[in-house]
């Protein structure tokens, strides 16, 4: 400290003694950062302001934690905007040139991306991702409420991932159906994907399920569902022993762990064999009764599909020499069994299993 | 077929061969304990094989019918098979399913499946002694 800030009664310190301070105690906090000069001069113009209001002798005081805090407050907004950064891209300082380099073209893939956007969209985007306005702002311009226009952040968030991933790729999709499931998958909205036929799509469509899986990426680990790609023996295994984790969690009784696993092992072993590849979705759900809840489990697969059915669902009908026993044994362990299935477009079975389930 | 550690290990106990399951296998491992019990019978000039399954998670229509086939072999071999060790959930999720292990003999456990193949081989083996 210098010396005029001992005495209680000295004159007020120079304008360029008080920048001195202040560059200090900037300097110290945000070091060499592009925008510690101009906190400096917004905490010298705010202390000149408030002049009339200190007391004599308090003016450094009074400078040093009104520079205090506007770093704090600058920090804040850093933080903020770091915060909502990975919901656009990942932007983490490139360090080196690769990386440099890539940075630009990101930035020019981020254009192309927000391009395809009308103008409010872009600004609403902007305006909160960019420059951190919050949401309960933005409403209040809009005549809105914070949540409609978080939710409608979020979708455009949803958008903008896809939007950026194809720029940046240069992915041009091959069909109209594309760009929807895309959406719905980055949303993760199970109920979009549903109604987009997103899971049914992606067997069929090599670039959306590349894409997707790119999406889901970050998607958090859940505890009432699991999806599991079928391709070999080994996934067979996999699937079963997941379903049983999850049915587990209802509590569900152990026999019931070993028919919903052997159910999910006879049908998943169908695609391995007849489709090739294909998926697994096991999920808990609610029935319609309060309270009661089951496993459902989705086996889906884009490959030939059943020729006939009834046949199929027959005891002792089998194509491979195997026992015949697969879709009637498995319609006989569950307690709900459907089956939809398309001349060389695939074949989906919902089998659910409910608590305390009453048999077929 | 699967090239990582076997899941399951074979040993001899006598004329017996016992087979004993580690853990859930999938298909192509349950084909590996197939090729692998059936020269093991000729190798060990084994009379009995006792399949331990205790350890399986579930027996679903491959596993059975897999099953079924090592007993057939193995007779061909000239080897009676006992399967041992089917769990109560595990019966009851095949019968639900549709299935047993039909011709192929079955006992609660290690020592009744040895039991079993002393009674079983017993016979033949004395009548051809008195003869």
């Amino acid at each position: 400290m210098t010396a005029t800030s001992a005495g209680v009664e000295g004159p007020p310190p120079e304008a360029d003694e008080l920048l001195a301070l202040l560059r200090r105690v900037v300097g110290a906090r945000v070091g060499g950062h592009p925008d510690a000069e101009d906190l400096v001069q917004e905490a010298y113009l705010r202390v000149l302001a408030a002049s009339d209001r200190i007391d004599p002798g308090m003016t450094e005081a009074y400078a040093v934690t009104t520079a205090r805090n506007l770093v704090a407050s600058h920090w804040r907004q850093g933080d903020r905007f770091k915060r909502h950064q990975h919901r656009l891209v990942d932007l983490d300082e490139p360090d080196d040139p690769v990386r440099r380099m890539e940075g630009i073209e990101d930035q020019g893939a981020m254009a192309r991306a927000l391009a395809t956007f009308t103008d409010d969209e872009r600004e609403l985007l902007v305006a909160h991702e960019v420059h951190g306005t919050p949401t309960a702002k933005l409403a209040a311009e809009q005549n809105s409420t914070a949540g409609a226009v978080a939710a409608k952040l979020h979708r455009l968030r949803a958008r903008l991932r896809v939007e950026y991933l194809l720029a940046h790729e240069n992915i041009d999709l091959p069909s109209d159906e594309c760009r929807p499931v895309l959406v719905a998958v980055s949303l993760r909205d199970r109920r979009r994907q549903r109604e987009t036929k997103a899971e049914n799509h992606r067997l069929r469509c090599e670039v959306c399920q590349d894409l997707a899986l790119r999406l889901e990426q970050q998607e958090p680990e859940r505890d009432d569902f699991a999806r599991i790609r079928i391709a070999v023996d080994a996934d067979i295994v996999t699937a079963r022993q997941k379903a049983r984790e999850l049915a587990s969690a209802l509590g569900f009784p152990g026999v019931d762990l070993t028919v919903i696993a052997t159910a999910v092992s006879e049908m998943t072993r169908n695609i391995v064999r007849f489709a090739g590849e294909g998926q697994v979705e096991i999920e808990l759900v609610n029935g319609e009764a309060p309270g009661r809840r089951g496993v459902q489990v989705i086996v889906r697969d884009a490959g030939p599909g059943i020729p006939d059915i009834e046949a199929a669902m027959r005891d002792g009908y089998s194509t491979y020499h195997g026992l015949g026993l697969g879709l009637p044994g498995a319609r006989r362990l569950m307690d709900d069994f459907e089956l939809v299935t398309a001349d060389g477009r695939g074949t989906t079975i919902t089998m659910t299993k409910w608590q305390q389930g009453a048999k077929k | 077929m699967s090239t990582g550690p076997a899941l399951f290990s074979i040993l001899r106990q006598g004329q017996y061969l016992v087979a004993s399951v580690h853990t859930a296998l999938d298909d192509s491992q349950m084909l590996r304990l197939q090729g692998d019990l059936v020269e093991e019978v000729g190798r060990s000039r084994s009379r009995g094989i006792i399949i331990d399954v205790a350890a399986l998670d579930v027996l679903d229509s491959f596993g059975t019918k897999t099953l079924g086939a090592i007993a057939e072999m193995a007779r061909l071999r000239g080897a009676t098979t006992v399967i041992v060790g089917i769990q109560p959930d595990v019966a009851f999720a095949m019968v639900q399913l549709g299935m047993g292990t039909g011709a192929v003999a079955t006992a609660l456990d290690l020592e009744e499946g040895l039991a079993f193949l002393d009674d079983t081989l017993a016979l033949p083996s004395t009548v051809r002694h008195g003869q």
